[in-house]
């Protein structure tokens, strides 16, 4: 049917189109051989085939366009024979005598055009009567069309300011009365369209409507052109006589297109000076009008204009626009009781934006909208509606973006209950947005209780709403959320050393409600902020009343001790045991020798209880030993136990190299630079004969195992680790011993028995080449090394 | 007698950027349907009437499609040489102009490109360079090529001179109705490509 239909319009638009051609064809020839009479004949046939019916809008509008340029050509004609001297007088009745009243009217509009032009009459008595004639027109298609011609042919010539057709009695207020009539009557044909017709072809005609709009409202953008169109002349004329027609129809097609077409095509100003006018319209239209969407156009239209410079703003304070829209838009919803959830969010999101462009210092009518939308959203439970939920992360992300300052935000007593609306995934959503806001703008929440805020709004992120935990949330999804909470906990500062310790009392709270998954994210970084709380309280004097109430080191190491303590529950040892060491080493710079024994012991019961995996253990005893190492804090008994400890673990590793490095790096524990009380050369070279021997086991065992020695790496690097010691000036270390390990390599890598291995090779010859160097330099190393051959 | 076809002609403004014949403002007002216009252009001896259909920039309400494309002796696009977004998109505006407008001879129809908004910002704002925008009209068969300023509407003058110049050339072949008219000896004359200003 409708293909069929489609097909029909195609073969009439052709016919037309043909019947179109062949007079205008005709009409040429007249017109190139000056015949009147002819031109005259055939531009009415040709004409005539715009008095079609079987032409969907879309279509009549080619053939429509195809008889305007060949008009062009005809009014051309009509100019020469003007300047011939045939008077426009007797043309513009000569063409009344066409039969049909369609082609003469078409024929009547391009001789007026010339009429008009030649200023024989006053332009204003030519678009009346024009104008007039054009009722004779009463078919909605063909009369749109037809006005939609006066209204082109009249574009340029109507009596505006500063035009050629202005002055002699011709004024700016005729041409906005032509184009005002032209567009009443306009209306009215397209309103029309709806009543005529079986009801079942209606969506047929609301289609066919939609594409007439334009012509319609063609006529408020002619308005708009009109330089004469001042504010006063918008005001008490324009605006008032386009409205009435608008609330009259009553048609709602007309009503919401047209309200739309005033919103866009007026200047901004003139709709700030006018705003009760348009916003008292709105009460009048229909019920079934889309005001929400109306009303929002209008708002950003507003928001653009006060975002466009500061010198406009006080244009809106002088016309109260706030207050106007605000009241306008409760009018709206209370009237429309219907009104879906996403048309409220949408309108308060509008008066939101609006209000944040225009009013950014009054953060009260901020939270007023906010409020307002509250209450509207209220016993409604959670928003179901997608949509809708999008439009309140919108709604709620607009002071964000405003001020780059989650800070002002809080200070919005209904930003955390609008969020109450939102589901659990929006929630998350909209706590992303936040924590985005605040990292991008490295936003400083100054205070606990702002903290607590802040923590109320980005719950969702925080602990499983409900208690439920999401078992369907993406895995990657989960990391990056948690990521940037760890990110916020990361930048926590505060230059006030008790405000920050609250500041992270709070965080820590909330972040322990977290459950074993998010600990995994939020201890490490909540762990650094409190030790950079500490370096920020060492080297201060302690209180010396002993306050109980201050912020001391040792206070902030109780709370770590805790909160690592809860990463058990997951567990994760390995990571624990490292914050542990990082604590220890805080605690030994802070001079406070108990609490890094009691990190340490801590991270020694992890070692020893938890940490079972060989890799896991190779990789802790490497870091025990590094901290260890850098630990001046510890008397004598301390130092010994750790130390005989971390040896022990060392020697007690699976594999057997993993043993020889660790205890080879155990060497170091009894040798600091920079202590003196700290050079126990004996042990160093036990440590180092030690790790000798277990290379030798090594070596055994993996020609037993194998048939071969396997390399002698371990070897090369611990001649390195010797070259070290004696470098250092540790007197056990002696060129004998040196000189005898060098041999020692030598002859292994020349045995049979040895897998070769080209790493080990150069690895050898870089050390040997590295004494060579050392010897070169002279001096006090250079003699050091000269005994040694290499 | 000049032919009354070839004086009068029909000139679509597509793009981006409006101006042209719009005065230049910086409030926003949208268009609805195409703003319609004659205007007189003297070039040598001859009185040139163009229509112009100019919808280029802003919002467009276009309900009712672009049959107003069909029959255009010339099409103007115009770009903000402060947008490369606009710049950009004359591609796709002159495309669509081809699609829609359908010239018996695609290859050869007659534009003009305009670069618009020279001035503003002292020019400090500019991102599409003259050298860049000329290359692209030289690699559409080489489309002349005018910038205009914001402010003073300079050039627009020639760029219509420009159109009416390009129709001289191209006029004669034009006739496409009853091949009665059509002057033999004339049908084998080289066709133009524009004008070289």
């Amino acid at each position: 049917m409708i293909a069929d239909r489609a097909e029909d319009e195609e073969k009439w638009l052709a016919a037309g189109m043909t019947g179109l051609q062949q007079n205008a064809f005709h009409m040429h020839r007249a017109l190139d051989s000056n015949n009147l009479r002819d031109a005259l004949k055939y531009s009415a046939q040709m004409l005539s085939e715009l008095r079609t019916s079987k032409l969907s809008p879309h279509k009549y509008y080619v053939l429509y366009m195809r008889a305007f340029d060949e008009l062009r050509k005809l009014e051309m004609f009509f100019k020469e024979e003007a300047r011939r001297g045939c008077s426009v007088i007797d043309l513009y009745e000569l063409v009344q005598h066409a039969g049909n009243i369609l082609p003469r009217l078409y024929l009547l509009c391009t001789v007026g055009s010339v009429y008009i032009k030649s200023k024989e009459a006053p332009a204003k008595d030519v678009l009346k009567d024009l104008v007039e004639m054009c009722r004779g027109i009463q078919h909605p298609v063909r009369g749109l069309f037809l006005r939609s011609y006066l209204s082109q042919v009249s574009r340029d010539k109507l009596p505006d300011i500063g035009s050629d057709y202005e002055g002699d009695g011709d004024t700016v207020v005729d041409a906005v009365d032509f184009v005002l009539q032209n567009f009443t009557e306009m209306n009215k044909l397209w309103v029309r369209m709806q009543h005529q017709g079986p009801a079942r072809e209606k969506e047929k005609r609301e289609k066919e409507r939609s594409e007439l709009r334009d012509l319609v409202g063609k006529n408020l953008h002619v308005l708009s052109q009109i330089e004469g169109v001042d504010l006063e002349m918008y005001k008490e004329t324009v605006l008032p006589r386009v409205l009435e027609q608008v609330v009259n129809c009553k048609d709602e097609i007309a009503q919401f297109y047209l309200m739309e077409c005033i919103i866009q095509v007026f200047p901004d100003e003139y709709h700030l000076q006018t705003l009760d006018v348009l916003l008292g319209a709105c009460p009048q239209l229909q019920p079934s009008v889309d005001i929400k969407t109306v009303l929002s156009q209008l708002m950003e239209r507003l928001s653009n204009y006060a975002a466009s410079s500061a010198e406009v703003l006080p244009e809106f304070l002088q016309v109260e626009a706030f207050s106007k829209l605000s009241n306008a838009i409760g009018k709206v919803i209370e009237a429309q009781v219907d009104m879906p959830t996403i048309g409220v969010v949408t309108l308060y999101s509008s008066l939101l934006k609006f209000t944040l462009h225009v009013h950014p210092d009054r953060l009260d009518y901020a939270d007023q909208v906010l409020g307002a939308c509250v209450k509207k959203l209220s016993g409604k439970g959670k928003i179901e509606d997608n949509k809708a939920t999008k439009q309140i992360v919108a709604l709620l992300s607009a002071p964000l973006e405003k001020y780059n300052d989650i800070v002002t935000a809080l200070k919005l007593s209904n930003y955390p209950r609008v969020m109450e609306y939102l589901d659990n995934e929006t929630n998350k959503v909209m706590a992303t947005v936040i924590i985005q806001s605040i990292l991008k703008n490295k936003t400083q929440i100054s205070t606990a209780e702002k903290m607590e805020a802040l923590f109320e709004l980005i719950k969702g992120l925080i602990k499983d709403l409900d208690g439920i935990p999401d078992d369907e949330l993406d895995e990657d999804d989960f990391k990056e959320e948690q990521n940037s909470v760890a990110r916020l906990i990361q930048m926590l500062s505060n230059d006030d050393p008790e405000e920050m310790f609250k500041i992270i009392c709070t965080v820590r709270k909330h972040v322990l409600t977290g459950g074993p998954k998010r600990l995994l994210f939020t201890v490490p970084p909540l762990v650094f902020s409190s030790l950079k709380l500490v370096r920020q309280l060492q080297g201060q004097e302690e209180n010396p009343f002993g306050d109980d109430l201050s912020t001391t080191p040792k206070k902030i190491f109780q709370l770590l001790n805790q909160t690592i303590e809860a990463l058990s529950s997951i567990p994760v040892p390995d990571l624990a045991l490292r914050l542990y060491l990082q604590c220890a080493e805080a605690a030994n710079d802070c001079e406070l020798e108990p609490v890094a024994y009691e990190f340490f012991t801590q991270a020694y019961i992890l070692y020893e209880e938890e940490i079972s995996d060989s890799k896991a253990q190779v990789t802790a005893i490497h870091l025990i030993i590094g901290t260890l190492q850098r630990m001046h804090v510890f008397g004598v008994e301390n130092k010994d136990t750790l130390t005989h400890k971390a040896t022990g673990y060392s020697a007690k590793l699976l594999k057997k190299p993993d043993q020889c490095r660790a205890v080879y790096a155990c060497g170091h524990l009894f040798w600091v630079d920079d202590q003196e009380n700290m050079k126990d050369g004996d042990r160093v070279l036990i440590c180092l004969k030690r790790a000798l021997r277990i290379a030798n086991a090594a070596q055994q065992m993996s020609n037993a195992a194998r048939g071969s020695t396997g390399s002698v790496t371990l070897f090369v690097e611990i001649l390195n680790k010797y070259l070290y010691f004696f470098e250092k000036g540790n007197p056990q270390i002696t060129v004998a011993s040196i000189q005898s390990l060098i041999e020692l390599i030598t002859n292994e890598m020349q045995s049979e028995s040895t897998t070769p291995d080209p790493a080990t090779d150069a690895f050898f010859a870089s050390t040997l080449r590295y004494i060579e160097f050392q010897k070169q330099k002279g001096g006090a190393v250079g003699e050091k090394y000269e005994p040694i051959k290499a | 007698m000049p032919s009354r076809r070839r004086t009068l002609l029909k000139v679509i403004i597509l793009g981006d950027s409006g101006y042209v014949n719009k005065k230049f403002s910086n409030q926003y007002k949208a268009t609805i349907g195409a703003d319609f216009l004659t205007k007189e252009v003297q070039f040598e001896d001859r009185l040139f009437t163009l229509q112009i259909w100019d919808t280029a920039g802003q919002e467009r309400f276009q309900s009712l499609g672009v049959a107003f494309y069909r029959g255009a002796d010339c099409c103007v696009l115009v770009y903000d040489v402060n947008s490369m977004k606009s710049f950009d998109n004359l591609n796709n505006w002159r495309e669509e102009f081809l699609i829609q407008a359908s010239p018996s001879d695609p290859e050869n129809f007659p534009f003009v490109v305009i670069g618009n908004k020279i001035d503003v910002d002292g020019g400090n704002s500019r991102v599409v360079s003259e050298k860049k925008a000329r290359a692209w009209c030289a690699s559409k068969g080489n489309i002349p090529y005018f910038e205009t300023s914001a402010k003073e509407g300079i050039n627009v003058e020639e760029a219509f001179q420009c159109i009416a110049k390009n129709a001289l050339k191209s006029g004669e072949e034009e006739e496409i109705y009853l091949p009665d008219v059509i002057d033999v000896a004339n049908s084998g004359q080289t066709r133009s490509t524009g004008c070289e200003c």
